[in-house]
Formats: C-alpha cells, sequence, structure tokens
C-alpha cells in the first residue's frame, strides 16, 4: 500500500486537505499525541473516510507519525487532517515539551534515562 | 508490556531521537532492534517541508519528491513513550534533517567501519545545530574492527563526544547506546548547552 520513495502520486492526498500542506493552527511535531475525545467518537458515523480512520486508530493515543504511516499519507496530510478534528473537538492532542532551546526539559531527559537503564 | 496506554488514561509524553548515519550504516535495521513494534515507514513529501528556494531548485520535480521515513516506537514507562526516527540515507534529502532533528533529545550517529568517512556529514550536521549527539559503530560481521580511539582520530570527533559499539541488529545491544546518548543529552543540558 505504501508508495514507493519516489512514487509520484502526491495530488490525490493535498486533495483531502483542500491543498493546504501545514496545519492552520500550531504546528504538529510528527511524535505529538493524538487520542479520541468522546465528542470524536460520538460524531464518528458522520465524518468522511480518513476522519473516521483516524478518530478510530485514536481510540489509544498514538503518534501523528504513526497516523500517517497506517493512513499510508505523507505526514504533513496527516498533521492537517488531524490538526481539523482537533479544532473540531473531535481529537485531543499532546504536543512535546521541549524548552526555549528546541531540546526535551531536563525532567523528561531524566525520565526517559531512568526508564531506558531499566531496560538495558 | 504493552505498545499502548490503556483507553482511558492521559496521553503518555512523546520523546524522540534520531538515528543518522551513511547509506548502509544500518540506521533502519537500529531503529528495528529499538523499536518495540514493527518499525514503520512513512513519507514526507517537499512540499511537508520548510525549504528555501534553493533547496527546492536542487531536486527535480519539486512538487512530487517524496521522501521515505523509518520510525519505531518504545514505552519508556506507563506515561512515556520513545519514538526512534532514521534519517533517509541518500545526500540529497539532507534539506529534511531540520525537520527530522526539531526538539529531538539528540541523535546516535551510526558508523560502518568500512566506510568511516560517510559518518562526516552527519556528524557536522549536529554539531552545527547544536543537537546532542553520539557517535556508534555498528560492529557488522565481515567488517574490521578498529580500537575505538583510531576512529574517534578518523572521525576528528572531539572528546566530549561519546563513542560506543554496538551491534544494530540486536534489541539488547541498542539500549545501552540509547542510554549513553540521554546521559549525554542530559548532561549538555544541565550544562546550559
Amino acid at each position: 500500500m505504501n508508495p514507493l520513495p519516489d512514487d509520484p502520486r502526491l495530488v490525490p492526498f493535498y486533495a483531502l486537505t483542500q491543498g493546504r500542506t501545514q496545519p492552520d493552527g500550531r504546528e504538529l511535531p510528527w511524535e505529538t499525541m493524538v487520542v479520541a475525545t468522546s465528542e470524536g467518537r460520538s460524531a464518528q458515523p458522520k465524518l468522511h473516510f480518513e476522519q473516521r480512520a483516524i478518530v478510530d486508530l485514536c481510540g489509544r493515543s498514538v503518534s501523528v507519525a504513526e497516523i500517517a504511516a497506517h493512513l499510508g499519507v505523507p505526514l504533513g496530510v496527516a498533521a492537517v487532517l488531524v490538526s481539523d478534528l482537533h479544532t473540531a473537538g473531535y481529537l485531543a492532542v499532546h504536543r512535546p515539551s521541549v524548552t526555549d532551546s528546541g531540546r526535551p526539559r531536563r525532567e523528561i531527559l531524566e525520565r526517559l534515562l531512568d526508564g531506558l537503564k531499566a531496560q538495558v | 508490556m504493552s505498545a499502548y496506554p490503556r483507553p482511558g488514561v492521559d496521553a503518555p509524553i512523546p520523546v524522540k531521537i534520531v538515528i543518522a548515519g551513511g547509506f548502509g550504516a544500518g540506521k533502519t535495521t537500529f531503529v528495528g532492534a529499538a523499536s518495540e513494534i514493527a518499525a514503520l515507514s512513512t513519507e514526507a513529501a517537499m512540499t511537508d517541508l520548510s525549504v528555501g528556494i534553493d533547496d527546492l531548485s536542487a531536486v527535480r520535480g519539486k512538487s512530487t519528491t517524496t521522501v521515505a521515513l523509518d520510525f519505531g516506537r518504545r514505552t519508556i514507562d506507563e506515561g512515556m513513550v520513545l519514538y526512534v526516527f532514521g534519517t533517509p540515507g541518500q545526500d540529497r534529502f539532507w534539506f529534511m534533517w531540520d525537520d527530522i532533528a526539531r526538539g529531538a533529545a539528540g541523535a546516535i550517529v551510526l558508523i560502518d567501519t568500512r566506510r568511516i568517512a560517510d559518518g562526516f556529514a552527519a556528524i557536522d550536521f549536529f554539531e552545527d545545530r547544536r543537537v546532542p549527539f553520539i557517535v556508534a559503530i555498528n560492529l557488522f560481521d565481515d567488517a574490521p574492527r578498529h580500537p575505538l580511539e583510531s576512529v574517534r582520530d578518523a572521525l576528528s570527533l572531539g572528546a566530549d563526544v561519546p563513542l560506543v559499539a554496538c551491534d544494530a541488529r540486536d534489541g539488547r545491544s541498542v539500549v545501552p547506546v540509547m542510554v549513553t546518548l540521554v546521559e549525554h543529552a542530559l548532561a549538555r543540558s544541565m550544562a546550559g548547552a
């Protein structure tokens, strides 16, 4: 299902986003965690196919990157679709927590280190 | 261990690291070994990326270029999940490294000792962007074994950059490499770097 890296198929994906390649609001990093809200779950029947598939996937929290991979759409398309559903109140998004320098906060690194050490 | 938190539990905090290196250095293999799910592949298009006019002009068919990206996922604890992104191996995809590295805790540069010079570009990139990184020699079965310090010399690597060896195929071997990276990133963060 996934196209080859050089597959020129692109335009149809951007029809899903009305040609947008970036979310209307804040940027959504690829590792942003996304989870369906109860409003999203009850709205599912009236959503478009791709939107319904995303709300379905987000019954458990998944990243924008995982949504893109599972739907077979480019990362930018997934970010726009998620952003629209978030604006509609159907998805909650949890962005990575970074400092002004753009790196994860120290507490995050400490927790990551502890968790990894426990898995050595 | 479950790949996902239970429904109703708050979303875990996402953290990202980057696996870089030359073509064939074992990036995809490392991502697979580090991931608790089968590694996923997705694509980024040129139009997804924040690129300048110069970058666009360098790539043929500007609106149709897509780049495949491999990534994996690993549960760190009940409230944190690690994403491991591999960089595309081909040089012509340099333009997207900034997007991959944005917000990352750090990067692991994989080295094949048969092609040590292939690591220079990634090392230069992370030094330039001040992204914490370490270098990991991927011990291919048929590759010559050099003392770590001679590899450090060959790469002109600063004494402050950790250098380790691993087998990128082995899930038990890649975890200590990630520990070394996060220790380094944490030390840099404490030093205010």
